[in-house]
């Protein structure tokens, strides 16, 4: 015990500069897997063979090779492939690193993201889209205001499960020298010549934010839960 | 009576197909402006899916149907004809993440770009028709069967549609619910709204309908006044149709 506060005090900033970018790599995963991972169910359900088959193949190879290759591979392979990621510097850090990261995260969260949408839409009732047709409503307006929202309603228990997911998955683009909370364990293996009192910490870092996502996101079904009875 | 100028709806020789069976053969019915018609038949007969067909919910395989006279098989997109021609679902087909009023209000404003204080009037003064003007902040899903349905009928009635189409309205209700369904449909056709009403009410048929149409195997096997059908048919199909419904 008195050696993790020990820990903990002398470095506090390691941790809390982890901390922070666990959290950025993670938010903007979240957000941006989001976004692609609903378009990808949209491909993935769509008329033109084209975009359906695209989508297909994208979810199988992503879902059958394991994150940490796909990590490296886009950190090391993007250059190879003449895609330089310009070196970005805000605050004084480079932190091109960090939008490699941020992409290959989202590129692993898409497929799953994409799945669980696609089986939201899916279980919608058939009559909705009847309901919305018969009234003159158009495909897109359809599809995004009246079909999506009651996915989102049903999806948001297996939403907020791949959430927690990626934050844990962020652990992983350490690997490529991002500084995030895992990084900093190792870091401060490295000085302390301690292993297990960083580790710890961090464990309790993660279990912290990963808690507060999951409260939040508790509130938020709870708050969806209001149409339906016996909420 | 209105005179054959007055034809909203003209269907011309339909059939439709699902791959090899044949679900509708030659169907040919004038739908006027006004008239009220109740298309009655055994399950299976085509009644829902011909009706289905009046507003592209269904693509009909051969002949043609005429909406003011437009052939609809021409048009590139079927939502102009939907804002003319509603339609209420056997099972209401609420939207369920959408308050009472929001149901009511979202086609008007957003489709037909209406302005929303006005169209709020309007839904709020449907409603009151209806009955249910203290459920407008309620979710579809605290409602009864019964309440549902009434709903759907305000929102189909807030598009200012020309025909209503009503499938089967009452069959998914418990017994002491259809009669509150029945008789905001009753008051509708006073009103002088054209309805087409595939149902299994035959009271409602015999009372409220100008014309009933009786469909059978994908034809339509009889049509006339109420009191022709049910009173003296000819036609052994109809009668024994009747003679188990009723």
């Amino acid at each position: 015990m008195a050696a993790l506060w020990k820990i903990l005090v002398k470095y506090k900033m390691l941790l809390i500069g982890g901390a922070k970018v666990t959290i950025i790599v993670s938010v903007m995963t979240i957000i941006l897997g989001m976004i692609f991972g609903i378009l990808m169910a949209f491909m993935k359900m769509s008329k033109v063979r084209l975009l359906r088959y695209f989508a297909t193949a994208y979810v199988e190879f992503i879902r059958g090779t394991p994150v940490l290759v796909q990590i490296s591979i886009v950190f090391y392979g993007l250059p190879m492939l003449g895609i330089d990621v310009p070196s970005i510097i805000i605050g004084g850090t480079d932190i091109s690193r960090l939008v490699s990261g941020i992409v290959a995260l989202t590129i692993n969260s898409t497929a799953y993201i994409c799945e669980i949408v696609r089986g939201g839409i899916l279980a919608v009732d058939r009559g909705q889209t009847e309901g919305a047709m018969a009234l003159g409503m158009g495909n897109t307006r359809i599809l995004l205001c009246i079909v999506l929202p009651q996915a989102m309603k049903s999806i948001l228990p297996s939403l907020s499960n791949e959430f927690i997911t990626i934050i844990k998955t962020s652990s992983q683009v350490s690997v490529i020298g991002i500084g995030e909370l895992m990084y900093a364990a190792e870091t401060i293996r490295g000085i302390s010549f301690q292993p297990m009192a960083p580790l710890i910490l961090v464990a309790l870092i993660y279990f912290l934010i990963t808690s507060v996502f999951s409260f939040g996101l508790s509130k938020i079904e709870k708050r969806m839960a209001r149409t339906t009875r016996h909420a | 009576m209105q005179d054959s100028n007055d034809v909203i709806i003209s269907v011309k020789n339909l059939s439709k197909n699902y791959s090899t069976l044949a679900v509708l053969k030659d169907i040919s019915i004038d739908i006027k402006k006004g008239e009220v018609i109740a298309v009655i038949g055994p399950s299976g007969s085509g009644k829902s899916t011909m009706l289905r067909c009046l507003n592209a919910l269904e693509t009909i395989s051969g002949g043609e149907i005429y909406f003011n006279g437009n052939p609809i098989s021409k048009q590139k997109k079927y939502t102009k004809l939907r804002e003319e021609v509603g339609m209420v679902f056997q099972h209401f087909n609420l939207f369920s993440h959408m308050t009472v009023l929001e149901n009511i209000m979202y086609a008007p404003v957003k489709v037909k770009k209406r302005y929303k204080g006005t169209v709020r009037q309007e839904a709020m003064d449907l409603l009151e028709v209806v009955g249910l003007s203290e459920k407008a902040d309620v979710y579809p899903d605290m409602l009864s069967g019964g309440q549902k349905q009434r709903v759907a009928i305000a929102r189909a009635l807030a598009m200012q549609p020309e025909v209503l189409l009503f499938d089967e309205p009452t069959s998914a209700l418990d017994p002491e619910m259809v009669g509150e369904v029945l008789s905001v449909m009753k008051s509708l056709a006073k009103t002088g709204m054209t309805m087409v009403v595939v149902t299994h009410e035959m009271g409602f048929a015999r009372e409220v309908a100008d014309r009933v149409v009786f469909m059978d195997e994908g034809y339509i096997m009889e049509e006339g006044r109420p009191e022709e059908i049910f009173g003296n048919t000819k036609n052994e199909r109809v009668k024994a149709f009747l003679s188990k419904m009723l």
